[in-house]
């Protein structure tokens, strides 16, 4: 952590820079309080002192909190002031720096037995740390800001195309899925075909998968010209939507499925016994029972679908993975960052809503 | 011989067994009985150091088990649970045939005793062996996880509630082959259960436990003559007490013999020389009889056994 | 054998078309008309299957390795105190988008080959770690009672005992993780790395319908190969241990 480089600071975009380690980087300050900072974690984690993972909690969150300074710091001692273009880069040694403090929360945590309530502002509170650290001026030369600052219009775009396509993709195949899925509960002779299908289309590679959508859909909006106007085309949303419901709709038909045939029998047999329609029972006690399954597909089916999103952008469906393979061709790192680390951050926030709403399930 | 000296085992700040002394003599049975959270299974436990224990001794002729290496420890004593805890990959024959694996046994050698063991338990070793063990009903099962502590012919046999998770019938019939086995091996056999009726039958002495502490350790006659405690009288039962002193003892013992065995007379009701005086008492009941023909293995009348000494010196 | 048969029909299948894919000119040209560069001839399929499936297959291979000794040091008494921070590692870790990670390696390790291996080998794992510790912690604890009961040691149980139980859930996580490996693999194409992604990432770029069309159907026949080999594996595995 102290030899890797905690930034660079680059001429412009494309070319790379020098590298700068803690020392270099923040002076005998930044690097003190770092290293105490890591001393004091190791000595509470290793010494008995009452309430020490409080304590240590309390120390890490605040330290990942306030990481951002850290380049803040670097800024003001290492930018040259005179170049327009000059920019400082992420190193690998603060991504190490926070991934570690991350790590070592995240231990803490779960010997603290933490609420889910406890973990989430912990998460909260680091995110506005970093909000609040970004946004701020002495960050305005960290070349993630600087890639964001040149294109907050199409970030914002691709947000909410990145949002729309997913989650579209995922409400539809919910409905298409849970349908699928009571149709086999109903005829067990259409799990065989049904099942074999859909997890056949769960096998083929995403890129092959939307790259076998082209030529049909290409063909078809050349036959029918209305489809056009509509904005089917061989390339761009129509294909990415197609393909990311085929490949949502595995985790969650499987789910359902699974879920609905294990609720216990007694349990049917006593709602049965109590007088309840069959109607009743769907809804008061299979569906009830079956929730928290249904969910885990589709957090599953949500994670999946934000991240085959980003592959789409291959196919012109937009969103971050714009971003990340425009930089790629570009050789710009921070581009790519700009796209990858909103892909990951949706991602993670979609699991964290997600399993928060699978334990409310599970717990009524 | 098994001896504990002053054992204790201590989970966290819970004493589960507490600083106890019980001598289990070579050949016997000797059973462990209390309800659940006892420490019976602790005890157990810690004679093949599947746990360690806090505090104490215990020695297996004499020498002291921390000193030997555990798995030969344990590949001398043969170790049978509840859950059976077959391998779930393997088929019966291999699962018997582990510990001689283990041993290192020819392999002539070790499957010889896998077809043994199989006949011994009442198990066909054509087609049984071959099986896997979710093929098998819980009693067969059980059967096999008998035969496979059997296997490596062990000087200790540990059962923890082997026969817990079986049905009535199942049970009766396993505790039989049991008491015929053990008749049959002599095998030194510590048995934990919850069951005082269990525990009455198959045990040539008892140790009832209490929050690990050992209440009472005595033959089945004398715990159910004398018991130490009002929790072992509790145990036992006090209303059929005198039945469970019945079934203790078999008609052979108390009964009158002819001089000379005679012919049975056709359609008459008798019991067998084997069977308990609980039995025998029954019959009396069921049939109003003062007086019961007892018959021998081979059929032959060879004695009676009256409803007078049964009132008065059956218990 | 006849286990065997729908694999062996399925790379049989791939092989050939690999092989004929060049000369079916006049399919492509039905695909793409007005163009004379019907066939993607930067590199033959034969090179980029070859260097898709190495890739797939070092990543699977280390990938392997690396998270079945984890995830049998976590389960040990000595690791024991890791297995919650190593699960939930592993969980978290599944939530990264594959093509997120294939894109934070570049910044890393720049382009090429490198960055894409180590991508798939970080993210390959994560699968298997967690079938490893789904599967070895799924064993009936009875069983591990009797095993050490009887006097086997460690390393016994966990040789003839908990690997051959876990085996098929590991062999599972193994099928994913080369499921999604085989998908990530291609996407490489876009940071360097030579695979059967190569003639769909040129068609796109040039829109060339008959690039993108050869390139998917390549991809698409070496994933569907290669699950059929696995699912022929697991029924094997199944048969041989009867579970």
């Amino acid at each position: 952590m102290w030899l890797l480089d905690l930034g660079v600071v680059q001429p412009n975009r494309i070319v790379s820079g020098t590298g700068y380690g803690l020392y270099a980087a923040t002076g005998w300050l930044g690097a003190g309080v770092v290293s105490s900072l890591l001393v004091a974690a190791v000595v509470l984690a290793t010494k008995p002192i009452h309430n020490r993972f409080w304590m240590l909690a309390l120390l890490l969150t605040t330290a990942l909190m306030a990481q951002p300074l850290l380049l803040e710091v670097f800024a003001l001692r290492k930018l040259p002031e005179d170049s327009e273009y000059a920019r400082i880069g992420i190193g690998a040694g603060f991504w190490c720096l926070a991934f570690f403090l991350a790590l070592m929360l995240l231990e803490t945590l779960g010997q603290l037995k933490a609420s889910r309530r406890l973990q989430l502002s912990a998460v909260l509170l680091i995110v506005a740390g970093w909000w609040f650290c970004a946004t701020r001026e002495g960050l305005s030369s960290l070349s993630l800001i600087r890639e964001y600052a040149n294109r907050a219009d199409q970030f914002t775009q691709a947000l909410a195309i990145h949002l729309s396509l997913s989650l579209g993709a995922v409400a539809i195949s919910l409905v298409l899925a849970f349908g699928l899925a009571l149709a086999m509960v109903r005829r067990e002779r259409l799990r065989r075909p049904l099942l074999g299908l859909v997890s056949f289309m769960q096998t083929i590679p995403s890129l092959a998968l939307f790259g076998l959508l082209i030529a049909p859909l290409g063909a078809l909006s050349a036959a029918f010209p209305f489809l056009q106007t509509l904005g089917i085309r061989g390339i761009g949303w129509a294909p990415a939507m197609l393909a990311l419901i085929a490949y949502s709709l595995l985790p969650i038909m499987r789910n359902t499925y699974v879920a609905l045939m294990e609720v216990p029998e007694p349990v049917v047999d006593a709602g049965r016994g109590m007088g309840m329609s069959e109607r009743q029972i769907f809804v008061q006690v299979k569906l009830p029972l079956a929730l928290p399954v249904i969910i885990e597909g589709v957090r599953i089916t949500t994670i999946q679908a934000i991240g085959l999103t980003a592959v789409a952008a291959l196919i012109g469906a937009g969103g971050f993975g714009t971003f990340i393979f425009q930089g790629l061709g570009q050789a710009a790192m921070d581009l790519v960052l700009l796209g990858a680390l909103p892909t990951v951050f949706l991602a993670l926030a979609a699991d964290a809503i997600l399993s928060a709403l699978k334990f409310q399930g599970a717990s009524r | 011989m098994i001896e504990l000296k002053g054992v204790t085992r201590r989970f966290g700040d819970v004493v589960a067994v507490d600083n106890i002394d019980l001598t289990i003599e070579t050949g016997e049975v000797c059973v462990l009985v209390g309800s659940s959270g006892c420490g019976k299974s602790t005890t157990l436990r810690m004679i093949n150091r599947l746990l360690p224990r806090t505090s104490g001794e215990i020695l297996v002729d004499g020498e002291d088990i921390n000193k030997a290496d555990p798995e030969a420890l344990r590949l001398n004593m043969g170790y049978a649970i509840q859950s059976t805890g077959l391998f779930p990959h393997w088929t019966v024959a291999r699962n018997i045939g582990v510990v001689p694996d283990l041993l290192k046994w020819p392999s002539r050698k070790r499957d010889e005793r896998v077809n043994e063991l199989l006949t011994l338990l009442g198990l066909d070793p054509a087609t049984d062996a071959h099986k896997y063990p979710h093929q098998l009903s819980g009693g067969q099962a059980q059967r096999v996880g008998v035969a496979r502590a059997l296997a490596g012919d062990p000087n200790i046999l540990l059962m923890d509630e082997p026969f817990g998770a079986l049905d009535a019938i199942t049970r009766e019939n396993l505790q039989q082959e049991m008491l015929r086995i053990q008749r049959q091996l002599n095998k030194t056999t510590v048995f934990v259960t919850h069951d005082i009726d269990e525990a009455l039958k198959l045990a040539t002495r008892i140790a009832v436990m209490d929050q690990g502490r050992i209440i009472q350790h005595d033959t089945p006659e004398a715990i159910l003559r004398r018991p130490a405690s009002a929790f072992v009288e509790n145990l036992i039962g006090k209303g059929d007490r005198g039945l469970k002193l019945l079934a203790l003892r078999t008609v052979g013992d108390l009964m009158e013999r002819y001089p000379q065995p005679r012919r049975p007379e056709p359609y008459s009701n008798g019991v067998n020389e084997a069977d308990s005086l609980r039995v025998a008492l029954s019959v009396m009941v069921w049939q109003n009889s003062a007086e019961l023909p007892v018959f021998s293995e081979a059929g032959e009348e060879i004695g009676t056994v009256k409803r007078e000494q049964l009132l008065q010196g059956g218990a | 054998m006849r286990l065997w048969l729908a694999p062996a029909a399925w790379i049989a299948l791939l092989c050939a078309l690999a092989a004929l894919l060049p000369v079916m000119t006049p399919l492509f040209s039905w695909v793409e008309p007005g163009t004379d560069n019907l066939i993607y001839t930067r590199d033959s399929f034969y090179f980029l299957l070859q260097s898709h499936i190495w890739l797939v297959a070092v990543s699977a291979t280390i990938g392997t390795l690396v998270a079945v000794s984890a995830g049998i040091f976590v389960t040990r008494p000595a690791g024991s105190d890791f297995l919650p921070l190593v699960s939930q590692i592993a969980s978290i870790g599944q939530t990264v988008p594959p093509v997120a990670v294939l894109a934070l390696a570049v910044p890393a390790m720049g382009f090429g080959e490198k960055p894409t291996l180590f991508a798939l080998v970080l993210y390959g794992l994560l699968p298997i770690l967690r079938n490893t510790l789904a599967g070895l912690g799924g064993i009936n604890p009875a069983v591990l009672e009797a095993a050490k009961g009887m006097g086997m040691s460690s390393a016994h149980v966990l040789f003839k005992v908990e690997l051959p139980l876990a085996g098929r859930v590991i062999l599972a996580g193994i099928r994913t993780s080369v499921t999604i490996n085989i998908a990530t693999a291609a996407i490489g194409s876009t940071i360097g790395a030579r695979t059967l992604g190569d003639p769909v990432i040129a068609g796109l770029v040039n829109g060339n319908t008959a690039y993108v069309l050869q390139g998917a159907i390549l991809i698409g026949l070496l994933a569907l190969a290669t699950d059929s080999l696995f699912e022929a594996t697991e029924r094997a595995w199944a048969r041989a241990f009867s579970i």
